[in-house]
Parts: structure tokens; sequence; C-alpha cells
């Protein structure tokens, strides 16, 4: 029992809002480019750029404010060769984007060193990270309180993405053009939407997003920049996407699977399980989540009686008309 | 044929384009570019024993290749490679020190062990891929961070030699792959790589089953509505796909290192995946790919000591070549080229 | 009578191809005025640059009185013209009201006002008669609404000149009657209807104006009421068809396909099949007349195995292949020229040899041990260009290189020439041009007389006429009747593919 209650607590919840947030941020803005049709598989690394030029424009800047725009505008950069390439070129997606993420990951080391003259990680320098935000009044609230209180900007950013996001989709021109564009292209088409321009957007919002991600990892989650941060939650993201398609709502719940599994592990360790193994649990969920749902989402194979036709029958018979009966009496 | 030369040539142009950006990357980190590409080539080349340091560089990228190309020929993305290559060298390293048996069977032994650990690996990627058109692209990406970690842990907490170092005891000679010349670890996974490029070439162009997996690969509806089983034949060319990389890993750690250790053969299974790619999957193509991107490999090595660059910057000219190249494949291409039965991206 | 269209010496080039040669075209206003024409007489070529979505090379575009460019179709849109396309481009997963308003939505402040969207969509679908639930989703309703919708789509936008191009090749009878009635109404408001039609009854029915076209000009332009049926079709053919049956000797012999009770739904769940049975005997050529979407695809799926029946037996030579794998179904003896012929049919990118090796990549002689024998596939492959008489450069040509007619004779080429006793033809002359059509027919007979038990399904009912044995008529799913291929009554199967029950027959048809 001791060890049920050292693992679940208030803290736990934190922990889980906490590693949410960076995973559900780049989600959110792979939902873009998937409701548009595209199969971006380059989140993890413009995660990786936002992350290694926010810490740079931090530096460089003294502000972890300009450091996120900076980060924001790595990403934007990667995102923009994306949609150049995909959407001008018509390119093979998944080539061009494993190829970026190896280009982020090959650059941001490659500037690591030249810069810093270090490999690994990055910190100091006058790296400042971003302030937790203290909601006032918050010990009025008690237990409540402190899980909602205390994370930075960004994580707030992360969770009212989502409702902004259903009314992005829903009620906004752009969101909606944006689905048209990718569940039926010929409609924009004939509709004169131009859906060039719609997925271009559709990267570039990705790019934002996901620059905010990596840009929260390195200043918000934690302070520093490290060798090969985002560590494959750019590919857990696409994970989500794949099957959320691309719905915040159900995005961010696979999103909360997967920071509570990953905070769940890591007070694993303090059991005394190997660290590696640990490691392994989120990547291990995620594998979990999409084999499952894609066993749970697989067309059915009907084993018809004519009683259950009739029933399908006489369900569907105000959508199919057959000929009025009526009209063969009539000579 | 004129065809062929036609893409090569704008192939070859989109490469020296991509050198280009390259050297301006190079710029940006303070160095000179000529002086980065000299050293690239003298690290590559520049002696017998370099020489044979590229030759065994490209050994691993060749045979991740060549398992790469199997998956793109069937239409199929194992971007796993990476992790059935650790797995495979993780095991083969194993039945390398836990047995003790004459040279040739302790030697086949243990590659069939890399192979079978390989297959064992993708095998539920592959499977769900076949059933459920699970998406491999991403299965099996995730699977080469479990497959990283879990070597790794297997490493460190249960096989650790005595001493210190984050390694595995050292594999009896009886298992050693045997060297091809005595002043270099160059060694006959050479000589199996080229076979198995040769082999795999013949397989998808002369036979029935290549035929079959190829046009599955091609047009997946007119292969399923000419027979062939696609479930089946996802799931089998996956399988080989995943043989092939374990197959990598047994050869990396049999005929190079002889032990296992945090950090194996890292970075192999991608560049496979991207010579594979800018050979357009052909496995012959894919030789000469694998050996340009061994001579980076190599060269780099000479780099970090000669240059103030890193040796990623070679990682970044590999990803701009890419970039490049898959640009321009599609401008000779034109859009209205692309059917339903074509397009096989689905989420 | 002021014109609402008048197009003058419309020309439109494709390259070598010339789609409309000097097209001039006067449509009155307040009228129903239809354009009929062969396959490729440039009828749809011609609405699209009437809607801006192509760009004459020369003539001019005058609506109501005006000289107009229109570069684009906001362009034709602004002009008052709607063009509602055969294919319909509606979002599923948006609602009725959403879908009717993509491209106009209704704002306030900013976000979309799907209230105001619902209430006008009510409106318009009042004022037109044209009955739609507004907030319902479009991926849930029928082909007949759908079209509704595209219509209301073109009304939302002020559409004074509606084009339908084909509008009731989806449509039920009963679901075509209501929309004449709407294409009434239109005119009885002063709107100018013009729609692109096969449908010679319907055109006679219910247009006021008829044009002819043919090879991309147009040879007619006369009140519907002075032209009778066979005018019509002698202008759009140019010669005095003859609905000539193709000699034939009676070579019947025993069954060898056998359908029973076949059920089967299409990708949206909905039944396609219901209740088919019928037979094929060897030496017979059984036709499947209908209008398309009635099910022959489906038939077509299911009995080549690319599609799983949910009741029903299929027997092949006395033995049960229901269910069977596509694979196995080929193995008893099945050839299929499938009605998609460039999805299914062939590798486009292929050679025509890797074509022809298609299905019997394992069967020796084209391999041995699983080797491909490439000499032999070389030998076949230019025997079969010859026979087949396939115009390409060579045995290792792409089949896309090659013309509609060419690919259907790389299809052909494979599936009559294996060991296959049933052959399933869907479509077999869809695309293809006339010279190659009637070298298709002869292969076609060929394989009757030589034993072959063959099932042809066709929406070109004169192609049924010519080659049919018996012909099978299918509507909604159900085989309505049946008809002798040598005692054809054209209204007799018009009625039937209209789903009109001739005699009395028994209540099930009206249990649904």
């Amino acid at each position: 029992m001791e060890v049920l209650e050292r693992l679940l607590n208030v803290t736990l919840v934190i922990a889980t809002i906490r590693t949410t947030a960076p995973i559900l941020l780049v989600a959110l803005g792979g939902s873009f480019t998937t409701k548009a049709g595209i199969f971006n598989i380059g989140l993890e690394g413009q995660m990786l750029v936002g992350a290694f030029f926010a810490v740079i424009g931090t530096i460089a800047t003294g502000s972890p404010w300009l450091g996120v725009l900076c980060g924001i505008a790595a990403a934007l950069t990667l995102a923009l060769i994306f949609a150049l390439l995909v959407v001008s070129f018509k390119a093979n997606e998944v080539v061009v984007g494993l190829a970026l993420n190896i280009l982020a990951g090959g650059l941001t080391v490659s500037l690591m060193k030249a810069i810093f003259g270090t490999r690994g990680s990055i910190f100091g320098h006058g790296l400042v990270g971003l302030p937790p935000l203290k909601l006032p009044n918050v010990k009025d609230f008690g237990w409540f309180g402190q899980m909602i209180s205390g994370y930075t900007p960004l994580v707030y950013a992360a969770f009212i993405l989502v409702p902004v996001l259903i009314l992005f989709y829903n009620r906004t021109r752009l969101g909606l053009y944006i689905r048209v564009v990718g569940e039926k292209p010929e409609a924009a088409e004939a509709l004169g939407i131009s859906i060039t321009r719609i997925r271009y957007v559709s990267s570039l919002l990705c790019g934002l997003l996901a620059g905010l991600a990596g840009a929260h990892l390195a200043l918000g989650y934690t302070t520093m920049f490290t060798e090969n941060m985002s560590s494959g939650r750019g590919f857990m993201a696409v994970a989500i996407l794949i099957f959320s398609n691309g719905d915040p709502l159900k995005i961010l719940l696979g999103c909360l699977l997967f920071g509570f599994s990953d905070a769940l592990s890591l007070r694993l360790q303090t059991l005394g399980i190997s660290s590696y193994l640990v490691l392994a649990v989120p990547y291990l969920v995620a594998l979990i989540a999409l084999f499952a749902l894609s066993y749970r989402s697989r067309p059915r194979a009907i084993q018809e009686t004519l009683a259950s036709m009739g029933r399908a029958l006489s369900v569907k018979s105000n959508t199919i008309k057959p000929a009025a009966a009526t009209d063969a009496s009539k000579p | 044929m004129s065809d062929r030369f036609d893409s090569l040539f704008g192939q070859g142009l989109a490469i020296l384009f991509a050198l280009g950006l390259g050297a301006l990357v190079i710029l940006t980190v303070d160095e000179s570019p000529v002086r980065v590409f000299v050293t690239l080539l003298n690290g590559a080349f520049g002696s017998p024993e370099r020489i044979a340091g590229t030759l065994l560089q490209t050994t691993p990228i060749l045979i991740c290749g060549i398992a790469a190309c199997i998956s793109f020929r069937g239409g199929l993305f194992n971007i796993g490679i990476e992790g059935q290559l650790f797995m495979g060298g993780f095991w083969a390293t194993w039945v390398g020190f836990s047995f003790n048996l004459p040279p040739a069977l302790h030697l086949l032994l243990a590659m069939a062990a890399a192979v079978i650990a390989g297959m064992a690996w993708i095998a539920i990627p592959a499977f769900f891929r076949a059933r459920y058109k699970t998406n491999e692209v991403v299965s099996t990406i995730l699977a080469n961070y479990v497959a990283i970690l879990f070597t790794s842990y297997l490493t460190i907490n249960w096989f650790k030699r005595s001493g210190g170092q984050s390694e595995t005891p050292p594999i009896l000679q009886s298992a050693y792959l045997p060297e091809l010349f005595s002043f270099s670890r160059l060694n006959w996974g050479l000589v199996i790589g080229l076979v198995l490029a040769v082999g795999v070439y013949l397989f998808f162009t002369r036979t029935s089953r290549g035929y079959a997996v190829s046009e599955m690969g091609a047009n997946p509806k007119f292969a399923e509505y000419g027979g062939i089983d696609i479930k089946k034949q996802t799931f089998l060319v996956l399988i080989a796909s995943g043989a092939v990389g374990g197959l990598a890993g047994g050869v990396e750690a049999l005929g190079v290192h002889h032990r296992f250790m945090e950090g194996f053969a890292p970075g192999f299974g991608f560049d496979g995946v991207i010579a594979a790619l800018l050979a357009n999957g052909n496995p012959i193509g894919t030789i000469f790919t694998a050996l340009f991107f061994g001579a980076l490999r190599s060269g780099s090595l000479l780099l970090e000591v000669d240059t103030t660059a890193s040796r990623e910057i070679i990682t970044v000219i590999q990803a701009l070549i890419i970039l490049a190249v898959s640009a321009q494949i599609t401008i000779r291409r034109k859009a209205s080229d692309s059917t339903a039965g074509e397009r096989r991206w689905k989420f | 009578m002021p014109l609402a269209i008048e197009l003058k010496s419309i020309t439109k080039r494709f390259g070598a191809f010339v789609a409309n040669e000097d097209v001039n075209l006067a449509v009155e206003s307040g009228k129903i005025h239809a354009i009929i024409g062969e396959n490729g007489a440039g009828k749809t070529t011609l609405m699209n640059v009437l809607f801006g979505l192509l760009q004459p090379d020369e003539g001019e575009i005058w609506i109501d009185g005006e000289k107009k460019s229109l570069p684009n179709p906001a362009a034709a849109i602004d002009a008052g013209i709607g063009m509602v396309h055969q294919h319909f481009k509606l979002v599923p997963s948006l609602t009725v009201a959403e879908n009717v308003f993509l491209g106009m939505e209704i704002r306030k402040g900013g976000l979309i006002d799907h209230a105001a969207q619902i209430k006008r969509t009510a409106e318009l679908s009042k004022q037109f008669g044209l009955q739609v639930d507004p907030t319902e989703r479009v991926g849930l309703l029928s082909v007949g609404i759908e079209q509704r919708i595209e219509i209301l789509k073109v009304l939302a936008r002020g559409a004074r000149i509606i084009i339908l191009d084909e509008p009731t090749a989806v449509l039920t009878p009963q679901e075509s009657r209501e929309l004449f009635q709407t294409l009434r109404g239109f005119v009885a408001q002063g709107m100018t209807v013009i729609f692109i039609s096969h449908h010679l009854e319907e055109v006679m029915e219910v247009s006021d104006n008829v044009s002819v076209l043919r090879l991309g000009k147009n040879v007619a332009t006369r009140p519907t009421a002075e032209l009778t049926k066979s005018d019509l079709v002698q202008l759009m053919v140019g010669r005095l068809v003859s609905f000539d049956r193709l000699p034939r000797t009676p070579t019947i012999g025993k069954t060898v396909l056998e359908v029973e009770d076949l059920w089967a739904r299409d990708d949206r769940r909905l039944p396609a099949l219901r209740g088919v049975s019928f037979g094929v005997r060897a030496g017979e050529i059984v036709g499947i007349a209908g209008v398309a979407g009635n099910g022959q695809t489906e038939l077509a799926e299911v009995l080549s195995g690319l599609r799983s029946s949910s009741h029903g037996s299929i027997k092949l030579n006395g033995r049960t292949i229901t269910g069977a794998s596509a694979r196995e179904i080929r193995a008893a003896g099945v050839g299929h020229v499938p009605g998609d012929r460039l999805v299914r049919g062939v590798d486009r990118n292929a050679s025509i040899s890797m074509n022809l090796l298609m299905g019997r990549q394992d069967q020796s002689p084209w391999s041995t041990h699983g080797i491909i024998n490439r000499n032999y596939l070389l030998e076949q492959t230019q025997a079969l260009i010859k026979r087949f008489d396939i115009r390409a450069r060579g045995p290792e040509s792409t089949a896309k290189s090659l013309s509609g007619g060419n690919i259907q004779k790389i299809v052909l080429a494979r599936e009559f020439t294996g060991s296959a006793d049933c052959l399933l033809i869907d479509q077999p002359t869809r695309g293809v041009d006339i010279g190659a059509q009637e070298s298709i027919h002869g292969e076609i007979m060929r394989q009757r007389d030589a034993g072959k038990a063959i099932l042809l399904i066709s929406v070109q009912l004169d192609e049924l006429i010519r080659l049919a044995d018996r012909i099978l008529v299918m509507f909604g799913g159900t085989i309505m009747g049946e008809i002798s291929g040598d005692r054809v009554d054209e209204e007799e199967i018009g009625m039937l593919m209209a789903g009109v029950v001739p005699e009395p027959r028994s209540n099930t048809l009206g249990a649904a």
C-alpha cells in the first residue's frame, strides 16, 4: 500500500500534466497537417530545432520569450521546406519528413559543437527558463490549487489550445477548409479553395506549435538543450495522430495517456527498476495503443442471414428508394 | 535507356546542389568547405587502411540498405532497421559468448540468431501492418527506441562483463566472422553484403515471387485483382526486411566489434534507409550509395581530428542530398500521374 | 426571347486532339436545353468551358447578351452560371448546411454562423422544393439527396443558369421524375437549364430544345418536339444505327457459373446485391443490363473474389466457390476484365509484358521453379500484341503510353488466353474508340464460340444487344427480368431498367 501511495498522489497528477504538455503541443500542431491530408513524420525534427534555437535565442537575447520566438522561427523554417517539397514539388511525404528529422539532428549537434565547443548538453551560459506562473489565491484551493498552479506558461497554453482548436475546426473558415482539403480535395478544388495554399498554411501552423513544443522542452520542462532532446516524442505524437485522426479531444486523451505513463514510469525508477526499462515504457505504451486501436477499428466481416439483411433494409429504406411499387400496376 | 540516364543525370545535379548547400552550412560553422571536402576525401580514400576503413563502414550500411530495398519494393517503409540491427547484433553476440562450439557451426548459429532476432523484432509491426493496415513507419520507428533501450538493459543489467565497461563479455574466437585483410577489421560481411545485393536484385527482377511483390508495391489493387495475397506478402516482405536488418547487426557484432555495447553500430540502420532511398530502391544502386555514405562516415572521422567541423556535418549533407533528390524526382514526374490504386499513404 | 447563353465558334484543343471545333450554341432563356452526344463528342468539355474550368482556344462566350470572359469558375458563378457535376463533391463529415455554404460561409464576428446557414438552407429547400434536412451529415445520405444538395449549392450562389452533367445517371426512376419536376419549377421561375444526357427518353420527355454534338462539332440544335428518337440517334452517330446482332451459331453447353440468392454490401455498407440468382452456360454470353450503380460493379467484384458476399452461393462447374479468394477463383478458371481498368486491370507504369504476366506468374511455362522464363514471356507478348492488334512501340512499352483501347486489349489478351472457362467482362468498351470496339466485340464472340461461359456487364445497351444471347436487367441490386437476345424490345428493356415490372409479380418487390 505504501508503494501505491508513493506512486499515486497529487504530485503524480502534477507530473502528468508536466509531461503531457510538450507532446500535447506537438500533437496539436500535427493535427493541422493530419486534417489537411498530409502525413507529417517530421514533427520530431521540428520539435528538436525548436528546442535548440529557443536556447540559442534565449542566450543571445537574455529573454526566454524571445527565445521561444526563435524556436518557433526555426521550426517554421523546417515546416516551410517540408511544405515546399511535399506540396509544391509533390515529393514523398515520408522521405521528406525523415530527411528533415535527420537534418535537424545533424544540424543541432553541428551547431552546438561549433558555437559552444561541446556536444551533449547546453546549460548555463546565462540561459534563463520560462517563469512558472503562480495563480493568485492558490492556497485557498488546497491540493486542487496545488495542481493547477505553478506551471510554466506553455503548459497552460497547451491545454488551452485544445478547446481553441476545437473551435477552430468547427467554427472558422480556415479550419473548415483544412478539413475539406484533407477529407475531399475534389470538393475544395471545385469551390476554388486553393489546396496548395491550405496545405502550406497547415504545415506552417504545425511548425508553429511544434516549435512551441520544442521551446517548452528546453525552456519550460527543463532549462537546457540536450542532444536528441525530443527523444521520440514527435513519433509518439504521430502515433496519437493516427488513431485520433487529428481530433483535438482525442489527441488530448492520447497525450494524457502517454504523459501519465511517462510520469508513472519515472516513479517506478524509485522502486529500483532499471532506468532503461523505465524509459522504454512510453514507447511501449504508444505501440500498444497503436496496435490495440488498429485492431478495434478493423472492418468486420458480415455473416448475414436474410433476417438481418431485411432489418438493415428497413432501417435504410428512407434513404434508398426503389421504384414505387404502385406504378407497376399502371398500364 | 535514355530515360534512366536522364534520371541519373538529374539526380547527379540534385546531389551537386545539395553539396552546394552543404558548403554553405559548413561556412556557417566557420570552416572552409574546400578543406572539409578534401579532408573527407582524404579520410575516406587516403591510404589502403583508410580505404579498408571506408569499406568497413560501407558494409553495415549496404546490408541495411538492402533490407530497406526489400521493404520499399513491396511498397512498405521499414524504418525500424536500426532496431533490428541492434537486436540482431545483441543476440549474435550472446550466442557468441554463451556457447562453445566448433568454429563454422558457432559462426553459423550466431548469424542465425541475428537473423531470427531481426525477424522476431519486426514480427509484431509486420503482423499488424499486414492484417490491420497499421502504419508501419510509426510502429517500426517506435520499436527502434525500445530495441536500443532493451539491448542496453540486457547488456548492463544481465550480461555485463566484469571490469566496469558497459559491454558484454567478448565472443569466442570460434564465432568470429573472418577478416579479409590483416591490416583492417574489414571482414567477409562485405562479401555477404555484395552477394545479398545481387541476389535481391535478381530475386525482384527475375523470379515470379519477386514479380508478385513488385506489383504489390507498385499497384496493390492490380496485384490483389491478379490473385496475390496482399496480407501474406506484406507480412513476408517485412519479415524478410527485418531478417536482413538483423543480419547486418550480426555482421557488425561478429566481424567488427566481437562484443555488444551501448552505442553499438549507431546510425547504420538510418544510413541504410537513406542509401536505399537515394538508389531508388535498387539493390545494385544501393551498393554505390552505401559506398558513398560509407566514405562520408569514414572521412568524417578525420574531420573531427583535422577541422573544427563535427562529424554530424555529414549527417546534414546526407539529409540535404535526400531532400534535393526527392524534389528532383518529382519535377520530372507529371502531376497527373497518381491514380487511386497507386497512392498508398493512409493514416 | 433573349438568349441566356450564346457560344460563338468555340474551339478547344488538347494537344493535337480537337475536343470542340467551332461550336456555336444558342440557349434560350427560360427553357430546358439538352445536350446529347456519344462518348467523346465534346459535351463535358464544352460545359467546362462554359463554367470557366477550361479556357477556349478560340471563340466567344455571351451571357444574357453581354460578352464575358470566364477565366475560372468564380467568374462563371458571378455571371449567374451554376454547374452540378456528375460526380458529387460533398464532404461526408460535414452537414448539409455546411456543404451548401462551403466556400461562401455566413460569418458573424469572424466565426461561422451555423444557425444562419441552417436557416437559409431550409429556406432555399422550401422555395425550390428540394427536400433536405440541413443538420444531417452528408456521409449518411443517399445519392438522390446528395444531388439535391449539389443543386442547393448552386442555387445558394444565385445561379440563374443551371448546368447539369448526366444528372440521372445515378438516380432511380422515381428520383429522376422528381428531378424533372424540380427543373420545370426552375424554368417556371425564369431560370435556364442545360443538361447533358445519354438518356434519350429523358431528353425527349423533359427538354424544350436539344443540341447534338458529334466529334466535337454541334451538328444540330432543334426544338425537341420536332425530333424523334431515331432522328436523334442518327444525328449523334451519323449513320443509321442498326442494332444488329452479331451472327452466331448455337453452341450452348452445360452450366458453368451458378449464382444463387446472392447478397452483398457496397463500400458504404448499404445492400448492393439483394438476392441475385442466375446461371451462365458454356458457349453463352449472358448480358447484364442496367443503369450504372444498380449493383453491377459489386456483382463483378463478388464473383471475382474482390468483395465478400453476405449471403448466397456461387458455384463454378458444380464446385462451390463462395467466399473464395481472388487467387482461388482465378485458379478455378475464372477470368475477369474489370470495369476499373486503370486501377484494377493494369499496372500503368509497367511494360506490356509485365502486365500480361499477372495472375499466371507461378505457372509453367511462364516460370520454372520460380524463375520467370524471359524468352517465353517475350515470345508470348509479341504473339499477343499481334493477335490482339495492340498498337504499341514494342513489348516493353509502358501501359500508360497506350490509348484506352489498347490498354483494354492488354487486359483481354491476358484474360482471354488463360485457362479460364468463365469470363467476367465489365464495361469492355468504355472509353474505347469505335475501331477498337469492333475488334473487342469480335474477340468476345470468338471466346463465346470457343465454348467459354461469358458474363457481360455493360451500361451500353446496344453493345449487349449485339453480343448477348440473353440479357438480364439489373435494378436496385436485383434481377428485374430476362430478355432473349434475339427478341429485344427496347421499351421492355427500358422499363425493366427503370425498375418497372411489366407483368404482375409477387409482392416481394414492395416488401423492402
